[in-house]
């Protein structure tokens, strides 16, 4: 099976083919990341969608040495966040807080339930993933990216360092942040 | 160390980022502190409840996605099964049209097309003699070889009168007309060439 890299090398050679591998290999995932980024299935879909795009456009520039998924996700955080500020411009109804790095975390959200379960054990719901949706749309983004990309998609502390263009030890302090404010805003739900 | 200087070390043991020692040191403080045993517990948790969300790919995605690509030339276009095979048979169906056409406008004599020509004398061939009238022809080609050379020769006696005298050679081919179309006259019984049944076989083959 070809590497992502041969198949971006093919795909800049003019074969449609390999598009087509690449796109198969990641579609789900795009349409994942930049759900959880968003919280919203419409912009999911056309944020994934330009994030091809975008792919498919800078081909030639990029630099075969790169991580296909690392450049591919720095292209899909910029699109996701460009999709959230354009809703923010038109609606103003986003809250995204400026993730500083040595920030406390914000007020919790307080969420309503019963029931108090480790998403190991409870059933998974659709009302539970929109709460855990809902907690992460009130992440600062730059905590909300990295812990994301680290604990959705799989990315390595460095691979994430690369994504975001930060060290390594912020990422892992951006993580263990995030971590600590979904622990606060889903506190009912976890055990 | 106090538990929230361990905080950020348990964090990075769950996702597989803490080095040797800090693993060793945060699983012995694990063992004795139930408090810290419960915050790992939460903190897998979201973890793993962030890995489980997950949107939905519509069923047109992949098609709004390529003709997007298409319309800006970001990918070659894809040939339709329809056009390859038309392209591969073009060859035989052009052909086959030729061949059509050859027969139709050929129309009565699509005979004479697939068969060899009957072989006609050089007197009949003569740009001055004028042709046969189609119909006899015709008659005289289902006929037998020797009727058909008899009725050749009148009307070839008949063409060619008014015209240019015969030279000797054409007159010798006239008269054996009825030999040339029926080769079996030739070797009639009783005359069989008796040197041909001596010769060695090998050079029969040869």
């Amino acid at each position: 099976m070809r590497t992502d890299e041969e198949l971006m090398e093919l795909y800049r050679k003019g074969s449609r083919d390999a598009f087509e591998e690449l796109f198969a290999r990641y579609q789900g995932k795009l349409v994942h990341f930049a759900f959880r980024m968003t919280g919203d299935q419409a912009k999911a879909e056309e944020a994934a969608q330009e994030t091809f795009l975008r792919i498919a456009r800078a081909a030639f520039t990029w630099q075969p040495k790169a991580k296909f998924t690392t450049w591919m996700y720095t292209i899909a955080r910029r699109t996701t966040l460009n999709f959230l500020r354009d809703e923010k411009d038109e609606a103003e109804k986003v809250p995204i807080q400026p993730g500083e790095e040595n920030e406390d975390g914000s007020p919790a959200l307080q969420l309503a339930g019963p029931n108090s379960l480790g998403p190991e054990e409870m059933a998974w719901s659709a009302q539970i993933q929109e709460r855990f949706v809902e907690s992460l749309q009130r992440l600062p983004e730059t905590y909300r990216s990295a812990f994301i990309l680290n604990r959705g998609e799989g990315l390595s502390y460095e691979e994430v360092a690369s994504v975001l263009g930060v060290t390594v030890q912020a990422v892992k302090s951006r993580i263990f942040r995030a971590r600590e404010m979904l622990m606060e805003s889903l506190s009912e739900l976890l055990p | 160390m106090e538990c929230l200087e361990l905080k950020e070390r348990i964090s990075a043991m769950i996702d597989g980022e803490a080095l040797p020692a800090e693993v060793r040191m945060v699983e012995e403080h694990l063992a004795a502190c139930a408090e810290c045993r419960a915050i790992e517990r939460r903190m897998r948790s979201v973890g793993a409840g962030v890995a489980r969300i997950e949107g939905e790919v519509p069923a047109g995605f992949r098609d709004a996605l390529f003709a997007r690509m298409e319309a800006e030339n970001l990918i070659p276009r894809r040939r339709s099964l329809f056009v390859f095979s038309l392209r591969w048979a073009a060859v035989p169906l052009g052909a086959a049209a030729a061949l059509a056409l050859f027969l139709f406008m050929s129309g009565g004599k699509g005979k004479d097309a697939v068969m060899p020509p009957e072989p006609v004398p050089r007197v009949a061939q003569s740009p001055t003699a004028a042709p046969a009238p189609a119909g006899i022809a015709e008659d005289a080609s289902k006929r037998l070889p020797a009727v058909a050379g008899r009725e050749r020769e009148k009307s070839v006696a008949s063409a060619g009168a008014g015209q240019e005298p015969l030279s000797p050679e054409d007159r010798d081919i006239i008269a054996n007309l009825d030999l040339l179309e029926d080769p079996a006259g030739i070797d009639a019984p009783g005359e069989v060439d008796e040197m041909e049944i001596f010769v060695p076989s090998g050079r029969r083959q040869g």
